[in-house]
């Protein structure tokens, strides 16, 4: 215990004195004066925490839910597969700056706007995982039961939905910080009260004691979060993982037949949903209108230019915090998993970084790595950081432990077993993340340039917003969702290539 | 704007009275109509007028709800779906919105004088826009029209400042980062000042910036159909606003009571109520009554607004509302 102890408490230690070094230039609070803060406005704090974790507990179960309801459906039904995975990657990608306001619009006064942007802010990184776990069965569990004459719900029920557990709760892992800080956000929208609320406050006020205390808290809450599904979820995963030894599946065809598809319900969807909705076309433009303002309009050159620009700016932060935040954390989880006791400190630290506000950070960001491209490429990979980490971990513990003692019978070391057996058992979960991180970090880069940095894509469409300019808006909206697709489906390509040799099972 | 100041007395009470059944329809006889005022940010003094209006029920007849704003919540949506019966805008937004379709009418100015500032230290001041020369601003890329405006109207080189995107924060200029900062004259100075940083502002509105803020704004269906709504709730406005300026830390001290959880710094509020004074009242309101604009100011917004690249006509501005109150 005193080994996991001294990391977090040589942390705290040189946390102080930084924050005692950068005194003067108001970007962070030393751990003794958080402390003085909280206990001089505990009430305040407390009353705002309530409300936050209120709605992020509502926002977390609703988007959990969600996420298992559509893997099952899923993986009942393939046929949906394409479907459920392709909307809800465009859902996933609707930028915060778009769906704010709508929200506060359609759901009025109250916790609503914030709940369901909580919600939006973890059902994407619960079903991803989800649907590779629903996977990770050996084929021949599923013979035995289909020669019992039972169907595909059955194979849910008995077999599929034991195997996910572990990627469930990655999921579920990745989703407590998420959900906190998408309720947070949400309250950007004109929320009367909450942590994100006065995090504003404190940021512009300069109130770096009350800023950081806010930025304690938030983690605080998220750790526990973290800890309290990790706990429950010790006691009910006592199973070893099964060695999955299935023959390599035959390849698919019909990917631009089922794309096309997708695309037209989405449209349709769209369409009909703001007509539902009856949304004040002023705001809410439709499919019809973004197909206007980007190929009739006298305009549509100088949009494409606008767009193409800032989309460009973006792409320098973007890509290379992509890949670092990948590999990062990659590389941690290997480490936990070689030298425990690193987990003492390594976690509370990731944990921290996913879930204080990007705005709270940034300034801190901003003076280690300077205002130019460094800057923001650090944040993006922060963002991607976490849920990458996460899901690696979870993957290495997906070693069989009859492969383990085998290895361990013929005296392999700790770094052979990584990398001949825990390894290639990860790597389902790696690709998982490789592919939630794409629309992840595309919401993290434009979050940052909205509220930090002032350019590229996320500025842009601030400023639509502000100037009322919605065809720009939501023509960018359509661009960087596509881009997402086009993301997603070049990292699903590698990943087929890679696990048709590792993980078959995953391509059937 | 002619078509609506011709209205007669009678029509309006017709139309109050259509909008009153409207709006009441399937509630018992009595109850007092509804509205919401969309406010432009969190709460806090820079609102303290309204509420000084609600808590001495001086929207008479109209049962008012402030809606918060936020950094992700733009005025325009709520007021164009009818969610909130009037917004509070400026010049420059409403003007944007218009060239967009929304039909928004400006019903009321409660800043004469536009509040953005150029915020620099006391040890390297910007005093003048001349001074701007050589400096590195810290500022939202957004408002880059806004400093390109500010150098046509002084013959000041814009391409002669560098401009560094910043969060909208005091943080950069004290840690070094930038010279100066584009901001409020109202918040992030005094942030600076309660924290003890010797600040110098230069207000843009001295140096020929003309753009009405925290205006008032109604869509024209509005205008015609909740025409007695509109009035309770400006007058409302008018009353709670000379309240305001008669005694500022009373307006911040019900600001504190109304607001506990909203984490507002008493001495903060207090320093940006009396800061906003100069900027809400003129000798042009002390004339005429609150909210009050002349042709003259209003030409002169159509100009900035020009530079800005908005082009706007006078009929934006619609003063009947105003008249009818302070009885012009």
């Amino acid at each position: 215990m005193t080994r996991y102890a001294l990391g977090p408490i040589a942390a705290l230690v040189l946390w102080e004195l930084i924050a005692r070094g950068l005194a003067g230039s108001f970007v962070l609070a030393p751990p003794s004066a958080i402390a003085v803060y909280l206990v001089e406005n505990f009430g305040l704090i407390a009353r705002a925490l309530g409300v936050t974790l209120g709605n992020a507990a509502a926002g977390f179960v609703i988007g959990n839910c969600a996420a298992i309801a559509l893997a099952a459906c899923a993986i009942v039904w393939p046929r949906s597969d394409a479907a459920i995975r392709g909307a809800a990657l465009l859902v996933f990608c609707l930028p915060l700056v778009a769906t704010g306001p709508i929200l506060r619009v359609v759901f009025g006064p109250g916790p609503w706007p914030q709940i369901v942007l909580a919600a939006l802010a973890v059902y994407y990184t619960t079903l991803i995982p989800l649907l590779v776990g629903l996977r990770a069965v050996p084929s021949d569990w599923l013979d035995l039961l289909r020669s019992y004459g039972r169907g595909r719900f059955s194979a849910l029920l008995h077999v599929r939905a034991m195997a996910a557990l572990p990627y469930l709760v990655a999921g579920l892992q990745i989703a407590a910080p998420a959900a906190f800080l998408g309720a947070m956000v949400g309250e950007f929208t004109g929320a009367e009260r909450g942590m994100g609320v006065l995090t504003i406050r404190a940021m512009r006020g300069m109130n770096v004691e009350m800023t950081w205390t806010l930025a304690a808290v938030a983690t605080a809450v998220a750790m526990l979060g973290y800890w309290g599904i990790g706990a429950i979820a010790a006691r009910m995963l006592q199973e070893d993982p099964p060695v999955i030894l299935a023959a390599p599946a035959a390849l698919k065809g019909g990917g631009l037949g089922t794309a096309a598809m997708v695309a037209f319900l989405v449209v349709l969807v769209w369409d009909v949903g703001l007509r539902l909705l009856d949304l004040n076309t002023f705001f809410a433009k439709g499919p019809l209108d973004v197909f206007d303002a980007l190929a009739l309009a006298p305009d549509a050159r100088d949009t494409w230019s606008i767009l193409l620009r800032a989309l460009g700016e973006t792409a320098v932060f973007l890509v290379p915090g992509y890949f670092a935040g990948l590999v990062l954390g990659a590389l941690i989880a290997m480490l936990i998993v070689l030298v425990p006791s690193v987990a003492g400190t390594a976690m509370p630290i990731a944990i921290a970084l996913r879930s204080v506000p990007i705005i709270t950070t940034a300034p801190l960001v901003v003076l280690l790595m300077g205002r130019g491209a460094a800057g923001t490429m650090v944040l993006v990979a922060i963002m991607v950081f976490f849920p990458t980490l996460i899901a690696c971990l979870h993957g290495l513990r997906q070693a069989p432990s009859r492969v383990m003692d085998v290895m361990n019978s013929y005296a392999a070391g700790p770094l052979q077993q990584l990398m001949r057996v825990r390894i290639p058992a990860m790597l389902p979960a790696f690709f998982a993340a490789a592919r939630m991180n794409v629309p992840a970090s595309v919401l993290a880069v434009t979050v940052v340039e909205w509220l930090a940095t002032g350019n590229g894509i996320g500025s842009t469409m601030a400023l639509s917003a502000s100037v009322s300019d919605y065809d720009l808006l939501w023509s960018a909206v359509v661009i960087v969702s596509l881009l997402c697709v086009v993301g997603y489906g070049v990292v699903g390509l590698v990943e087929r290539r890679v696990l048709r040799v590792y993980a078959p099972e995953q391509l059937a | 704007m002619t078509q609506v100041s011709k209205l007669t007395r009678r029509s309006v009470l017709a139309t109050g009275a259509a909008a009153l059944g409207a709006t009441t329809l399937g509630q018992p006889a009595w109850a007092q109509a509804k509205a919401n005022l969309q406010l432009s940010w969190l709460h806090s003094t820079q609102f303290a007028g309204s509420y000084i209006a609600l808590k001495r029920g001086y929207y008479e007849g109209l049962e008012v709800a402030l809606q918060q704003g936020g950094p992700n919540a733009p005025v325009e949506p709520p007021v164009v779906s009818g969610t909130a019966l009037i917004g509070i805008s400026a010049a420059d937004y409403t003007a944007a919105a218009v060239q967009e379709g929304a039909p928004f009418k400006i019903l009321g100015v409660a800043m004469q004088n536009n509040p953005f500032a150029i915020a620099s230290l006391a040890g390297n001041p910007v005093n003048e826009p001349a001074d701007l020369v050589g400096k590195r601003i810290g500022m939202a890329l957004t408002n880059t029209p806004v400093l390109q405006a500010l150098c046509t109207l002084n013959g000041v080189d814009i391409n002669a400042i560098e401009i560094v995107p910043t969060q909208y924060s005091p943080q950069p200029l004290v840690a070094g980062d930038v010279d100066c900062l584009l901001c409020w004259a109202t918040d992030l100075p005094v942030a600076m000042t309660i924290q003890g940083v010797d600040n110098v502002t230069m207000l843009m509105a001295d140096y020929g910036y003309a753009v009405h803020s925290q205006t008032y704004i109604a869509t024209e269906d509005s205008l015609t159909n909740r025409r007695a709504d509109i009035l309770a709730l400006m007058a409302g406005e008018v009353k709670g606003w000379g309240d305001y300026r008669a005694d500022t830390d009373a307006a911040t001290q019900l600001t504190l009571d109304m607001f506990p959880d909203a984490g507002l710094d008493a001495d903060t509020q207090r320093l940006q109520a009396a800061r906003q004074v100069p900027l809400m009242f003129s000798e042009l309101t002390d004339a005429n009554g609150f909210g009050w604009w002349t042709d003259d100011t209003v030409a002169a917004n159509i100009e900035t607004l020009g530079l800005l690249g908005r082009t706007v006509t006078a009929d934006l501005w619609d003063r009947s509302i105003l008249e009818e109150i302070h009885g012009a």
